[in-house]
């Protein structure tokens, strides 16, 4: 009893210095504890597809972030770690026979190896250049598709790979659990010393050189992080989906995936998977609404432009630095975030405004 | 390694930017414990010089040996990593970085972790770094938000972290207030002496200096190396680059310093 007690203690303790003292850590344990809660609350089945697709589709989200936000990669194809991945673990699943918990990971092994072809040849490029490059892959690789029908099953995609747990609340728990461990995997790559090198990569990679730094090693290491956790992605898409289909490899997904991550706020890991998280649901449900108004031509993505384009417009940083903005404040003298309603920094006691 | 060849040996050393030869046919040799101004007018082959040296820039033919060793073909990281700092004239900072992790950066190098195996924490030195160069009260501060003269000595921090022996300094006086030149030139002279500041090691080491602000040059250099056109024209101790009439005719003018 002595034992538990102090654990509780110890919880109480460091939910009160650590979480209630930030609105944003807060919001972070309030969005867990509702993602965790939500079977108990619906087991409609369509509601826990649409939110496996989101967990999915916000690792994809956040490991975009991750090369192209933080190491400042630009990557106009990201749709190809997702595809490769998911082919690859199609194909272990369906002509080997591996089970998830195998055709998953060597799936996202796929995707690094994919990585890497395109880092390497991409090293020299910057910017926009590298933006059109790394367009042109999944495009390639769509007209491989293609071209092998024996192989890839052509338009119809691989179709019959194995269930993952059997059930949609199981499938959900697995899915969504994974999005929150590598979501906070990726978190804490990006705020470790390699964070900081990938950064500086970013700002200035001949500074960075000049700082000692093999930046070129660094890259490659962002590319082959970026299509692994990317991978692990698609191939959670081709097990859940039981399909691994060319779209898994079209530009709209690539595009997508930066919408996604701009809207949310890039350069944080968090603001990509908050993008996903309430873009793709609100997709969802506006077209649930909009079917019931059979009249009207097909608005969904008018109005989804518009919702991004607004949003950019008065967030220019992306919705959740924005909102932070907001509900935070900066010490002036410590840098240490506090609650907007504070006067005075929680750790220097200097007056904030 | 070879212990008796100069520390830092430059052969004929020639770059052409198309139709311009920025540096033709340039040699000198640098000692362990020597700083060395290089001085000329714009455009004589400064900065191209010590961007070569860095690995940078690459010369069309030529050597350059650290230590003994060639060192043109090896990549700027590299470099660094033998003990080659170098600095960039326009400063280059990650600016939306703060001023203690711009310095990291350079403390996370492989040369700075070796020789920090005993530094648990890479921002401590990383802080040391910065108290040296004066700006460790700004650590939290944007680099973006610093003015001319901290960006200077920031670069002058990201450089020291790595624990050079040979320190390649391009216009450290640059835009400095002649208090902040003072100050600058002390923690120069400080630098080059060796020694520990905190957790920071210096080797003391060895410098090129490129600066237009002679006066405060000639205080700390050993020696003058001055290019006119890509061509070394004089090469010597202070006192007698500023009596030379063919370094006057080209750069300081009639009347001398």
């Amino acid at each position: 009893m002595g034992m538990l007690d102090a654990y509780i203690r110890r919880f109480l303790a460091v939910l009160r210095t650590e979480i209630l003292v930030l609105p944003s850590r807060m919001a972070v344990v309030v969005f867990v504890l509702l993602l965790l809660a939500l079977p108990l609350v619906t087991q409609d089945g369509y509601v826990l597809r649409v939110m496996i697709l989101t967990a999915i589709f916000a690792i994809l989200a956040a490991s975009w972030d991750l090369l192209s936000g933080f190491t400042g990669q630009m990557n106009f194809g990201h749709a190809l770690f997702f595809g490769v991945a998911a082919y690859v673990t199609a194909l272990l699943n369906l002509e080997l026979k591996f089970p998830p918990y195998l055709s998953i990971p060597l799936g996202a092994v796929g995707g690094v190896l994919t990585g890497l072809v395109v880092g390497i040849p991409c090293l020299r490029l910057k910017g926009s250049y590298l933006a059109l490059t790394t367009l042109a892959f999944p495009i390639i690789l769509l007209g491989l598709v293609f071209a092998f029908p024996g192989v890839t099953g052509g338009e119809l995609g691989l179709s019959g790979l194995s269930r993952l747990t059997g059930s949609r609340t199981g499938d959900y728990y697995l899915i969504t659990g994974l999005m929150l461990a590598l979501g906070g995997v990726m978190w804490k790559i990006t705020d470790s010393n390699t964070g900081i090198i990938l950064h500086a990569i970013r700002e200035d990679e001949l500074a960075a050189r000049a700082a000692g730094i093999n930046t070129t090693r660094y890259k490659l290491l962002a590319f082959c992080l970026s299509g692994f956790f990317a991978g692990i992605a698609g191939g959670l898409y081709a097990h859940f989906l039981r399909l691994a289909g060319p779209s898994t490899l079209e530009v709209s997904l690539s595009f997508q995936v930066i919408i996604w991550a701009v809207f949310g706020g890039m350069v944080s890991i968090y603001g990509p998977i908050a993008g996903v998280f309430i873009l793709n649901p609100l997709m969802e449900a506006l077209r649930v609404v909009l079917e019931r108004f059979p009249g009207l031509p097909e608005m969904r993505m008018f109005i989804f432009a518009g919702l991004v384009l607004v949003t950019l417009l008065f967030m220019p940083e992306g919705l959740v630095p924005w909102v932070r903005d907001k509900i935070e404040t900066e010490c002036p003298r410590c840098k240490i975030r506090n609650a907007f309603t504070r006067r005075r920094c929680r750790v220097c006691d200097a007056a904030l405004d | 390694m070879n212990m008796d060849a100069p520390f830092l040996e430059v052969q004929d050393l020639r770059k052409s930017f198309g139709g311009l030869t920025a540096t033709n046919d340039v040699s000198f040799s640098l000692g362990r414990r020597e700083i060395l101004g290089l001085i000329g007018p714009n455009g004589a082959g400064k900065t191209t010089l010590v961007r070569l040296i860095s690995g940078i820039l690459r010369p069309d033919s030529g050597s350059i040996k650290f230590k003994g060793q060639e060192i043109i073909g090896k990549k700027t990281w590299e470099i660094v990593n033998l003990g080659i700092a170098p600095t960039f004239q326009n400063m280059r900072p990650f600016r939306r970085l703060p001023i203690i992790a711009n310095v990291m950066v350079s403390c996370l190098s492989p040369r700075a972790m070796k020789r920090g195996e005993w530094v648990k924490k890479v921002e401590a030195k990383a802080m040391d770094a910065l108290e040296f160069a004066g700006i460790s009260d700004m650590a939290l501060e944007k680099a973006s938000t610093l003015s001319q003269g901290d960006l200077k000595r920031l670069e002058v921090a990201r450089a020291v972290a790595t624990d050079p022996e040979l320190l390649l300094l391009d216009e450290p006086f640059g835009g400095l207030s002649p208090a902040e030149t003072d100050l600058m030139a002390k923690s120069i002279k400080r630098l080059h002496k060796g020694g520990r500041f905190g957790r920071l090691h210096s080797e003391g080491p060895a410098m090129i200096i490129i600066e237009h602000k002679l006066a405060q040059l000639m205080k700390i250099v050993d020696r003058i190396v001055v290019l006119n056109f890509g061509t070394v024209i004089a090469s010597g101790v202070p006192e007698e680059i500023v009596r030379n009439p063919e370094v006057i005719e080209a750069y300081l003018g009639q009347g001398g310093v």
